[in-house]
């Protein structure tokens, strides 16, 4: 079955829970499941980092290539962000095509990190106009119980920042960090029986409604917003998200940030 | 990436020896599968083995039992196979004018036919009676290895589940979490105050108020976390 | 072919990281890496990393892959994009296509498949860092998670691959050592009765050559399923 059965009997629990403020994992409305957060994790790309929240768990690599760069843009080099959620992560995840969902969840990530310009894609040129450095974020999901948006950002985030251009390898110099000027981090709301909570697990994911995907940088600047399946919010609703969005964004961004070496 | 004992030809371990079987005790102890249990003189095989020229072998990670003649593996985890007569809890998962289909939790799904459902409906009227999506508590009337294993609804306490949640736990762990002659089963509802059903594939329906269930909720995850730290082979 | 003027192995048989010629790359395991998953195992062996995941036996889907008389198994080998030095574009590849088809072949032939009619079991095979010998440790690895997914096994699967380097003959080759030299020959083996369920060979080897590789790989298969069989006991391996 690819699109997974919701049980009418976990929605009614769900509201029931929403409704006394507790959720099936025991956790508050804003609480974010157990997370772990590694990086150089793995041997053969240039930047890595591993995620766990809960049950869920992602990799990020970071490999460098190098493009002619666009006619338009001489002087620039670019980014790339592909998420892949394989048959690997899930029951429900069937071989095949990827789903309109991975596409979304794929690029939502993407646009939050391209959108915060903490990869300036001018610093990345070799030679103007001939060749230039592409950088390509590959997510790959291992586990997926909720939230895969969440994990995959803050992979990718954290990966990156961590990265180094093999220049070497290309014999165009010594190897040097990847210049990454910002940190944004992404938080995502899904409304579970009525409510919003912060970090849904897979069962209020497969029981729940709409999401709310926010992206902000360093100094609360909004880099990127996106909304996901059916419903309707508030503007109280919503204020209230950034409000936490804003806590939670320095409390990932701290985590990040004391992973780094010479960075 | 840590070190370790690099196999080297000259400190192979000469107990093992691909070209034939080994002698072994009959002793309790932990097997993995193709693991030679001995001869199969005098023995009959149970669950986990299987008898291959002569000698009797494992087919799953677990802990040996000797039963009287029979030797089987228990193992740490298995899919739930239905039995006739085993008390589950489904979800319907799709319908055609006269049948429900109904995911159990087994290798395939069950089918209800209209006949056996908790009532009758107009020819095409099935989704009125139960809905995709709908949980069950059912049972299994018969398994044949040709067509799909066949749920009934007619019988004592079977109906449609309204209300409450539904947990799913690893099968195996249903024996620890229903106790000896139900004790534990017994004890949990009293102090949870609610009801608790348990099907034979591994899912509970967990019917009370709102504290009680989550009192039941949290003593299953302490079970489930019990059994992994405590059982050879479980990894959190 | 050949490059005959890489130096992998000096005149004392000491190969370029530090092996002897019958030496296996370090070994870990560890069971339980993809919670959501009903048996899986993660294998580092040398720098390759891997992880299977099962998922099954379920219902089989579509209807005509399913089989009256026995399950089907479902068999995906995959390299990540940032397994390997050059990044792989994610899609449709034939190596990983065939290597998917040769690996169920060899999992068909231990799996009690007969147990579970009109079913399916997945098998899941993510290579996430490759160093030589992927198939091989996919294998391994997946026998070792089908285990831990309770599904029954008449054996358990160990596959490794020994080759020729600079004409001397060696075990369990390492990346530069598959690039440059002169022969591969991956086998998988039953190490209860020392049958093969797995074989691949391409390269040059004389008749003594190749039964001298044959031997390599029969004798660490032998070591390495003592550490599958310690991993499949507490969880993982070493502790």
């Amino acid at each position: 079955m690819s699109i997974p059965l919701v049980p009418q009997l976990l929605r009614s629990h769900l509201k029931e829970l929403a409704d006394n403020d507790q959720r099936l994992d025991g956790r508050n409305q804003y609480q974010g499941r157990d997370l772990e957060l590694e990086v150089n994790v793995l041997a053969n790309a240039e930047g890595s980092a591993r995620v766990r929240m809960g049950d869920t768990i992602v990799f990020a690599g970071v490999k460098f290539q190098t493009m002619t760069p666009y006619p338009d843009r001489p002087n620039e080099g670019g980014l790339m962000c592909m998420a892949e959620v394989r048959p690997v992560a899930g029951r429900q995840h069937e071989a095949g095509p990827p789903s309109a969902a991975s596409i979304e969840l794929s690029r939502v990530v993407d646009r939050g990190i391209r959108e915060s310009g903490c990869i300036d894609t001018a610093g990345l040129c070799i030679i103007p106009g001939e060749k230039a450095w592409q950088v390509i974020l590959d997510l790959f999901a291992v586990s997926d119980d909720g939230n895969l948006f969440d994990a995959f950002a803050l992979a990718g985030i954290a990966a990156l920042r961590n990265a180094v251009i093999p220049q070497e390898k290309f014999e165009i110099g010594e190897d040097t960090p990847l210049v990454v000027s910002k940190t944004p981090i992404m938080c995502s709301y899904q409304r579970v029986g009525g409510r919003f909570v912060f970090d849904a697990s897979g069962r209020e994911e497969l029981g729940g409604d709409e999401r709310i995907h926010i992206t902000l940088g360093d100094d609360n600047h909004v880099h990127s917003l996106q909304k996901g399946l059916k419903g309707a919010f508030t503007a109280t609703e919503f204020t209230e998200l950034m409000a936490e969005a804003r806590k939670k964004g320095d409390e990932l961004r701290k985590m990040v940030h004391a992973l780094e070496g010479g960075n | 990436m840590k070190g370790v004992l690099v196999a080297r030809l000259d400190n192979m371990t000469e107990k093992k020896n691909a070209a034939g079987p080994q002698d072994s005790q009959r002793v309790p102890r932990l097997v993995s599968p193709g693991e030679d249990l001995g001869d199969l003189e005098g023995y009959e095989v149970g669950h986990g083995v299987i008898a291959i020229d002569g000698r009797i072998r494992a087919t799953k990670n677990g802990q040996t039992n000797v039963n009287g003649t029979t030797i089987s593996v228990e193992p740490r985890r298995t899919a739930y196979m239905p039995r006739p007569g085993d008390l589950v809890i489904g979800f319907v998962e799709g319908c055609t004018n006269n049948i429900w289909f109904v995911d159990i939790g087994a290798p395939f799904n069950a089918i209800l036919p209209m006949s056996l459902g908790p009532a009758k409906a107009d020819f095409g009227g099935t989704r009125s009676v139960i809905d995709i999506g709908e949980a069950i508590l059912c049972r299994v009337q018969e398994v044949e290895e040709t067509h799909s294993s066949v749920v009934t609804m007619k019988g004592m306490g079977l109906r449609k589940i309204r209300s409450g949640a539904i947990e799913v736990i690893d099968p195996h762990l249903l024996g620890r979490l229903i106790g000896k002659q139900g004790q534990a089963l017994r004890q949990l509802k009293e102090e949870s105050e609610c009801r608790v059903i348990a099907g034979e594939n591994g899912r509970l329906w967990i019917d009370g108020d709102f504290e009680g269930t989550l009192e039941v909720r949290t003593r299953l995850r302490s079970m489930t976390a019990e059994a992994k730290a405590a059982t050879p082979g479980g990894v959190a | 072919m050949g490059y005959g003027d890489v130096q992998m192995i000096d005149a004392n048989g000491i190969r370029n990281d530090g092996r002897k010629a019958g030496d296996v790359r370090p070994i870990s395991i560890e069971l339980g890496v993809v919670p959501v998953a009903d048996g899986s195992c993660r294998m580092r062996w040398g720098n390759n990393d891997v992880i299977a995941a099962i998922y099954g036996p379920m219902e089989a889907h579509p209807r005509k892959i399913q089989r009256q008389d026995r399950a089907v198994l479902d068999v995906r080998y995959n390299m990540a994009p940032f397994s390997t030095s050059d990044r792989i574009r994610p899609g449709f590849n034939r190596r990983s296509r065939e290597i998917s088809k040769v690996t169920a072949e060899a999992l068909e032939s231990v799996v009690m498949l007969e147990l579970y009619p009109r079913s399916k079991i997945r098998v899941e095979i993510e290579i996430i860092c490759a160093e030589a010998g992927t198939r091989c440790v996919g294998l391994t690895a997946a026998s070792i998670a089908l285990a831990d997914a309770g599904i029954p096994m008449t054996d358990l699967i160990v596959s490794v691959a020994s080759g020729k380097i600079n004409d001397v003959v060696v075990c369990d080759l390492n990346k530069s050592e598959d690039n440059y030299g002169e022969a591969d020959l991956p086998m998988g083996i039953l190490p209860n009765t020392g049958e093969l369920v797995f074989l691949q060979m391409d390269g040059d080897l004389s008749p003594d050559e190749f039964q001298e590789a044959w031997d390599y790989n029969m004798n660490a298969a032998m070591v390495i399923h003592e550490y599958c069989v310690e991993a499949l006991k507490t969880g993982r391996y070493p502790q």
